[in-house]
């Protein structure tokens, strides 16, 4: 993890000094990940996929102000934040008619079962719960780094994640303890 | 049943999620050991994130492609300060705009008449594209020579080739009519017969 940091950190000193393939490679490295945390934001993955062009495009034109470079990950994931907040309020009035409503997985469930009961439980969330879980449980990310990259106090952030996990947790109950043959309450 | 900590029991869901360290982990662990309630907290949110981690992880219908994208190219004024020619070309027109703007005392400077900045900047930019020319037109002159002395190498060393194959075929000829014109002349004269 420590040798991948320094890689990156070449690769950014490398990118800063013109040399596109440099950053051709941050790219690969990241793609995915930043491809997922806005396919979960966003639902749409033709959405996600040009805000995904966009974050990287962003990055490298903005490169030089990044004063950290061991930051490279907060600094990326603030820009696609900006990215998908700025997509989802243009959107606000449509999504407004829709609320997601968790689906009904009555049954024993199979892992795929239950990785669409995750999807369709995330989707109950407010926009900004999910970003929390998005960038807790999928990315790895520490609360100060949270912080950082939504521009909020630690305990905003431990709030939000605090509340959507309560709500995941009631929402993918039925699912998982009838899975796991009861127990857990 | 619950804990008898109250609201000083562990944080369990910054324990779950790997926040927690050194001591205040340990005693959350000392004390889940010992707390019925605290267990089934801390097994209910385990169960959760095992579900959640169940979620898949979606390819990227495409790469993102930057190779190609002009974008990413360096602007044109990168490229420039690339070239030695420029970045002299650069200093020079810096030292010069140094010079013009902070001139040595003993020189005779009318302090009421206005700073004519354009006529500076013009004398400047004519310098500069003197410099720049000057500079392209050596490069330029340099890599011609090098060029014509190069082809001409090679067009010396084709010749040479040629010529050396020819005079060899050309030998390989003679000798061959020689042996024949021997031969002949052993038949008609008898000589070499047995």
């Amino acid at each position: 993890m420590i040798f991948r940091e320094v890689e990156d950190r070449d690769l950014i000193a490398k990118a800063r000094q013109g040399d596109v393939e440099a950053y051709n490679l941050l790219v690969s490295r990241w793609e995915k990940r930043i491809f997922n945390y806005l396919l979960r934001l966003v639902s749409n993955r033709e959405d996600a996929l040009d805000l995904s062009q966009e974050t990287f495009l962003k990055a490298y034109q903005n490169l030089r102000k990044l004063d950290d470079p061991a930051r490279f990950s907060a600094w990326l994931f603030r820009i696609a934040h900006n990215e998908a907040f700025s997509l989802l309020r243009r959107r606000k009035p449509e999504s407004e008619l829709s609320e997601p409503r968790p689906r009904d997985f009555g049954g024993r469930m199979l892992p795929i079962e239950l990785s669409l009961a995750v999807e369709s439980a995330l989707k109950v969330l407010s926009e900004d719960q999910r970003e929390a879980v998005l960038l807790k449980v999928y990315q790895g990310f520490k609360f100060d780094e949270m912080a950082e990259i939504l521009e909020i106090p630690v305990s905003t952030v431990k709030s939000r994640l605090y509340t959507a996990l309560d709500l995941l947790k009631a929402t993918l109950a039925p699912a998982v303890f009838r899975k796991n043959g009861g127990g857990a309450s | 049943m619950s804990c008898k900590l109250g609201d000083g029991r562990p944080d369990w869901k910054s324990y779950a999620l790997g926040e927690l360290d050194g001591r205040v982990r340990q005693e959350a662990e000392n004390h889940v050991a010992a707390c019925a309630d605290c267990q089934d907290e801390l097994a209910g949110l385990r169960v959760t994130l095992d579900a959640m981690a169940t979620l898949r992880e979606e390819e990227l219908p495409r790469r993102i492609a930057f190779v190609s994208d002009k974008v990413f190219e360096p602007r044109w004024y990168q490229k420039l300060f690339l070239r030695p020619a420029f970045a002299a070309a650069a200093v020079i027109a810096a030292a010069i705009l140094v010079h013009a703007f902070v001139r040595p005392a003993s020189v005779p400077v009318n302090s009421t008449a206005p700073v004519d900045t354009r006529a500076i900047e013009a004398r400047v930019s004519a310098e500069v594209m003197a410099r720049l020319q000057s500079e392209m037109a050596t490069a330029l002159n340099a890599a011609v020579t090098k060029a014509v002395a190069e082809t001409e190498k090679r067009d010396d060393q084709r010749t040479a080739l040629l010529l050396s194959a020819t005079e060899q075929r050309y030998s390989d000829a003679a000798d061959f009519l020689n042996k024949q014109v021997t031969r002949m002349y052993a038949l008609n004269t008898g000589a070499g017969v047995r």
